[in-house]
């Protein structure tokens, strides 16, 4: 208990560490250089932007052995204002942004080694592998972020990346719609952040995440507001995360190519919403964290059930994804930070394996149908062996990663509520379950040869997935009683369960095997097993879960269809009203005009004239007068003053 | 003192210079008939100083007599030039500003 104390104390400390700059600095710069230059040199942009990523790892690499023992690294500059400390931007670092660096670094790497294989016949090449360095540049930047403005840039320029890089075929029309949906979708999620944020800001002038403690006892006597600001930046975090109900964008993204998939849901965009819930956790209150729980588990279980009766292989994998992160939010709202914060560090590596197996499949077949596939286990043995060992990850098999985050969560959960575990349990079955029939109906049983004759990816592809299969099989292990739970104490989690709890090792493997069991029955030799009179309910429970419980409908109908008719109601009344008080205006003026031509011509010009003539008749009368002879002048001059003395003698 | 036939002669002065202004074409000779309209006038004044004592009326004579060799002078030097640019002093061959 002595270490603990004193290991709490020690995060006090800060040491300012200005390699820091370099993480995010060096895909951005890898980004740059190839959007510049890469267009002459492909092949060699594409492993630039692997070695900055790399050498970002380094980095994090190197600065490890302060972040356990327990510092925090800074790294802050001013901005707007000298004087106040509050708005200096700042990187930090401490155990929870170590473990996200770590997790985008490495997985970012594995992802884009694999690309160079995956993506080598794409036109614009170098263009993919810049996006790539974007998106783990400004994703390593938000993470690294110690100030609300910066996170906030970088979650935008996250979003931005994503939308580029699911549309990246853009040709494709349903690509270029999926991007779009998932851009639209996503703010409106970051709308909430930005109006969260500005919250904070207004009320406690406060924006720097290191002092998010302070935040929340500053905060603490308005309960209400504090509840608004955390539900604010929660809605973030559900556009992010692909949490009901605005995930309907994650399962489109799947138009993206296969590592893009993989980046998105392991490392890089839908981790950032749980990273920021992670983060922000000290302001959420008791109701908050309420509507977090409920969030995460409506999403875990209706994802489940919609994953299961997919027929795409990488929408399996998406709605898989969707699920997974609702059950981490699931555990974000029981207040269990580092079993949520440990789920995504293992789901980031075996769900990008389970997606560069899919990539490998596809890559291979150019199939995506589950009904086509099949028995590829012959063709591809090492693909299936690792996406094997992926599953049984994900299923939560006892020594492999997924099992000991699975466990960290199921506990949280039967501290919290008993029920709460019955139905985490039972979104555990379904994971097996849905994952498993995916294992087995593209690998196992008769082959198809739809697609051609299928053959195994070539080692660029092959390498990182070994790599990462190690990582899925092993990464567990950091929390595991075995290395003493280094994980939980690296996010300063001091009281984690020591030792297995074996009633929950009982309980999670029956999940499994009940999982897997079902999936072969149901799944693949696709027997009813429902008893006769539950089957029309099961049926119409299929078709509302194979149609994706109709959310994609309902936004048609509730969002989209209204809008599109209004924007045709205001188009008419633009070109009605508006448009016919703009020509109504301009007939009215050229009518008022003729009328003035007509009064300048008639009228105007005509007294105009009239006074020049009037002056020109005058002139050519008097001119006779002016003759210029001089004895002409003095002789009217003499008769006239003649005249004049005769009319006065008179 | 024959004041009828002094007026008798201012008046046919006078008349004898208008009669010059009205007929001559020479600007010489107009100018010569001015100086008798103007003799008939100074001529005048002196008769009628005379008539009622009014001694001060002579001063016009002496001033008609310098406004006579003014006019003399610009006159001729308006002439002068006249003959040298337009080659002529005839009054009504000089129409370069007639309209």
């Amino acid at each position: 208990m002595n270490a603990q104390n004193l290991s709490a104390v020690t995060t006090t400390i800060t040491v300012p560490t200005p390699e820091l700059a370099w993480i995010p600095l060096l895909p951005l710069a890898a980004f740059i250089i190839i959007l510049l230059f890469g267009r002459r040199a492909a092949r060699l942009s594409a492993w630039l932007s692997v070695a900055a990523l790399a050498s970002s790892g380094m980095v994090v690499l190197a600065i490890a052995g302060g972040v356990f023992r327990g510092a925090r690294l800074i790294l802050s500059w001013p901005w707007l204002s000298l004087a106040d400390p509050r708005w200096s931007l700042g990187l930090s670092v401490d155990g929870l942004s170590w473990l996200m660096l770590f997790i985008v670094t490495v997985i970012g790497t594995m992802i884009q080694l694999y690309s160079i294989g995956y993506m080598h016949e794409d036109p614009r090449f170098s263009r993919f592998f810049a996006y790539l360095s974007l998106f783990c540049a400004s994703m390593l930047g938000l993470v690294l972020a110690d100030h609300f403005v910066l996170l906030y840039a970088c979650w935008e320029l996250v979003g931005l990346c994503s939308y580029l890089l699911i549309s990246f075929w853009f040709e494709k029309p349903a690509a270029a719609a999926a991007g779009r949906k998932a851009f639209l979708t996503t703010r409106v999620g970051d709308t909430g952040l930005f109006v969260g944020i500005l919250l904070l800001a207004w009320t406690a002038g406060e924006l720097r995440l290191s002092e998010l403690g302070t935040i929340r006892t500053f905060l603490a006597p308005q309960l209400g507001l504090l509840t608004a600001i955390s539900l604010l930046i929660f809605l973030g975090a559900v556009g992010k995360s692909a949490q009901v109900p605005l995930h309907v964008w994650l399962p489109d993204a799947m138009e993206g190519p296969t590592p893009v998939s993989a980046l998105i849901h392991a490392a890089t965009m839908v981790a950032a919403g749980v990273y920021l819930v992670a983060r922000t956790l000290p302001l959420f209150t008791a109701e908050s964290l309420q509507v977090v729980l409920a969030v995460g588990l409506v999403t875990h279980l209706a994802a489940g059930t919609v994953a299961l009766t997919m027929t795409d292989i990488k929408r399996v994998l998406a709605y898989s994804t969707v699920s997974q992160l609702g059950l981490m939010m699931t555990a974000l709202g029981l207040g269990a930070m580092s079993a949520a914060i440990f789920h995504l560090y293992t789901h980031a590596f075996f769900k990008a394996l389970l997606f560069l197996g899919a990539g490998s499949v596809i890559h291979a077949t150019r199939q995506q149908d589950l009904g086509q596939l099949g028995g590829l286990r012959r063709a591809m043995p090492w693909t299936a062996a690792v996406f094997f060992i992926g599953a049984l990850a994900m299923g939560g098999a006892a020594p492999l990663s997924g099992f000991w985050s699975k466990d960290a969560i199921l506990l949280a959960a039967r501290q919290a509520n008993p029920l709460l575990l019955w139905l985490l349990l039972s979104g555990a079955v379904m994971t097996t379950s849905y994952i498993f029939r995916l294992y087995f109906l593209c690998f196992e049983g008769q082959t198809h040869h739809a697609g051609g004759h299928p053959h195994e990816s070539p080692r660029i592809m092959v390498g990182p997935l070994m790599v990462l299969a190690v990582g899925a099989a092993a990464a567990g292990f950091a929390g595991s009683p075995f290395l003493q739970n280094r994980f939980f104490h690296l996010l300063g989690d001091a009281h984690a369960h020591e030792g297995i709890d074996l009633p929950m090792l009982l309980w999670s493997s029956a999940a499994l095997l009940a999982g897997v069991g079902l999936a072969w029955v149901v799944g693949v030799t696709r027997r009813n097993l429902l008893p006769e009179a539950l089957r029309p309910l099961g049926h119409t429970l299929y078709v509302w879960a194979s149609n994706k419980y109709y959310v994609d409908e309902a936004y048609d109908r509730a969002i989209i269809q209204p809008f599109l008719r209004l924007t045709g109601r205001l188009d008419r009344f633009d070109q009605t009203v508006v448009d016919g008080a703009v020509n109504g205006a301009a007939a009215a003026g050229w009518q008022v005009s003729q009328w003035k031509a007509w009064i300048d011509q008639h009228l105007v010009d005509r007294a105009v004239n009239g006074v020049a003539q009037t002056v020109r008749g005058l002139g050519a009368v008097l001119r006779g007068v002016q003759t210029g002879i001089v004895q002409q002048y003095l002789l009217v001059l003499v008769v006239s003053v003649v005249l004049l003395s005769v009319a006065i003698h008179r | 003192m024959p004041v009828h036939a002094l007026l008798l002669l201012s008046n046919a002065l006078f008349c004898l210079g208008v009669f010059g202004m009205l007929t001559r074409r020479n600007a010489i000779g107009l100018l010569l008939a001015l100086e008798l309209i103007l003799n008939a006038a100074a001529l005048n004044f002196v008769l009628y100083s005379r008539v009622f004592g009014a001694v001060h009326a002579q001063a016009f004579a002496l001033f008609i007599i310098a406004l006579a060799a003014c006019e003399a002078v610009v006159g001729l030097a308006i002439i002068l030039s006249l003959s040298r640019s337009a080659k002529t002093i005839l009054a009504d061959d000089v129409n370069l500003l007639k309209g």
